[in-house]
């Protein structure tokens, strides 16, 4: 129990570092971190919540493999992320499909399945979801994982200035997409929409 | 809105971005333009509310994940771990053979150095040697017998013959081409 408490309150860098050294059951505590945070940043790469599982699965084998190799002055997040961004190119140029339409994928949808979606329109990811692949990657590392440009740009192997583009587009996009949601929301009658962005 | 107005939009909007990316607040000229123009000041209430709300939503979208993965991937981990470990010792093992092989290389080359240059030393000696070879052998054959011996060798017959032919043509060439080679005698 005394030994959980001390696990939860280490920092990332100090279990990877705790790790290298040899405490191996520690990764599960970064594995229980992480695994989710790295299934939503992956959720772009490809078709089926499968193929996400086994990329965060690899992102995580692959990690544990070199762990001697982390380097504690980075941040973790940023290693683990660069990893994930590296398997996923692999293995997309290994099997050679790319999601094209992600909302074509699913089947007619159930009335409960109905219900959870309009739950989930209500949460901005779910809307963030719909952009662009690198849009997407952009918002969630500089969002979700409170990422500098610069980390973003090592990440994302492109140059700050490109994250910032992207950051840009990322926003406007998002802006147009809030809007249409207001204006659809307005037409069917279900929400006041005096304001453009009374989704916020 | 005049339409010189919206043609500039599209600055502001990568200004105000740009704030949202450094998390500064917006220059003055900004502020000013997005209380005329509705859309760059819903462009800055949505960057300014952006970070609040998705951190909101990431723990809700979160919270709605299902843990069978994380479960799945720990349980993987001890097979990972065996074969980090199995790779470690096949690691030791190379490192014992390194351990035996090193020396044992070492001592071959040494006595292939070794060998080298006894070979080389000998042959270069051989090479420098006159007619009358080592030195130390000249002092032990240093009997008028043995020198007379030697002197009549075919050796040295043949070095007097080359050292006529040698006198007689400087002869010639001095009285023919009328130049003097060596020191001055007249």
């Amino acid at each position: 129990m005394n030994r959980n408490l001390t696990v939860k309150h280490l920092s990332d860098e100090e279990l990877a570092s705790r790790i290298a050294a040899g405490a191996c059951s520690l990764f599960e505590e970064l594995v229980s971190r992480y695994s989710a945070r790295l299934f939503h940043f992956l959720r772009h790469r490809t078709e089926t919540d499968q193929d996400i599982e086994d990329m965060v699965q690899e992102t995580f084998l692959k990690a544990f493999r070199s762990i001697d190799r982390f380097n504690p002055e980075w941040k973790f997040s940023t290693w683990l992320y660069t990893i994930a961004g590296r398997s996923a190119i692999s293995r997309h140029r290994s099997n050679k499909k790319m999601r094209s339409n992600p909302t074509a994928a699913s089947s007619i949808p159930g009335p409960e399945e109905i219900v959870i979606q309009k739950q989930e329109s209500q949460n901005l990811w779910e809307m963030a979801n719909l952009l662009p692949e690198k849009e997407y990657e952009a918002l969630w590392l500089h969002y979700a994982e409170d990422m500098s440009i610069k980390e973003i740009a090592r990440v994302t192997k492109k140059k700050p200035v490109s994250v910032r583009v992207l950051l840009y587009r990322a926003r406007l996009n998002l802006a147009k997409r809030i809007d249409q949601s207001a204006f659809s929301k307005k037409i069917a009658g279900t929400a006041p929409a005096k304001h453009k962005l009374s989704f916020l | 809105m005049k339409r010189r107005g919206k043609m500039f939009c599209t600055v502001y909007k990568w200004l105000i971005s740009q704030a949202a990316d450094s998390g500064k607040p917006v220059a003055g000229f900004v502020k000013n333009h997005t209380q005329r123009c509705d859309s760059c000041r819903e462009f800055a209430q949505l960057c300014e509310t952006l970070k609040a709300k998705f951190a909101q939503d990431k723990y809700a979208i979160l919270k709605n994940y299902d843990e069978s993965l994380s479960k799945k991937i720990i349980s993987a981990l001890p097979r990972e771990r065996a074969s980090i470990s199995g790779r470690q010792r096949i690691s030791r093992k190379s490192l014992a053979r390194k351990r035996v092989l090193v020396p044992s290389l070492a001592a071959a080359f040494l006595v292939v150095a070794i060998s080298v240059s006894i070979i080389f030393i000998a042959v270069h000696r051989s090479r420098d040697m006159g007619p009358f070879g080592h030195p130390s052998e000249l002092v032990s054959a240093a009997s008028p017998e043995i020198l007379l011996v030697k002197a009549e060798s075919p050796l040295e017959t043949e070095y007097q013959e080359l050292k006529k032919t040698l006198d007689t043509t400087t002869k010639f060439l001095r009285s023919y081409l009328d130049f003097h080679i060596g020191p001055q005698t007249d």
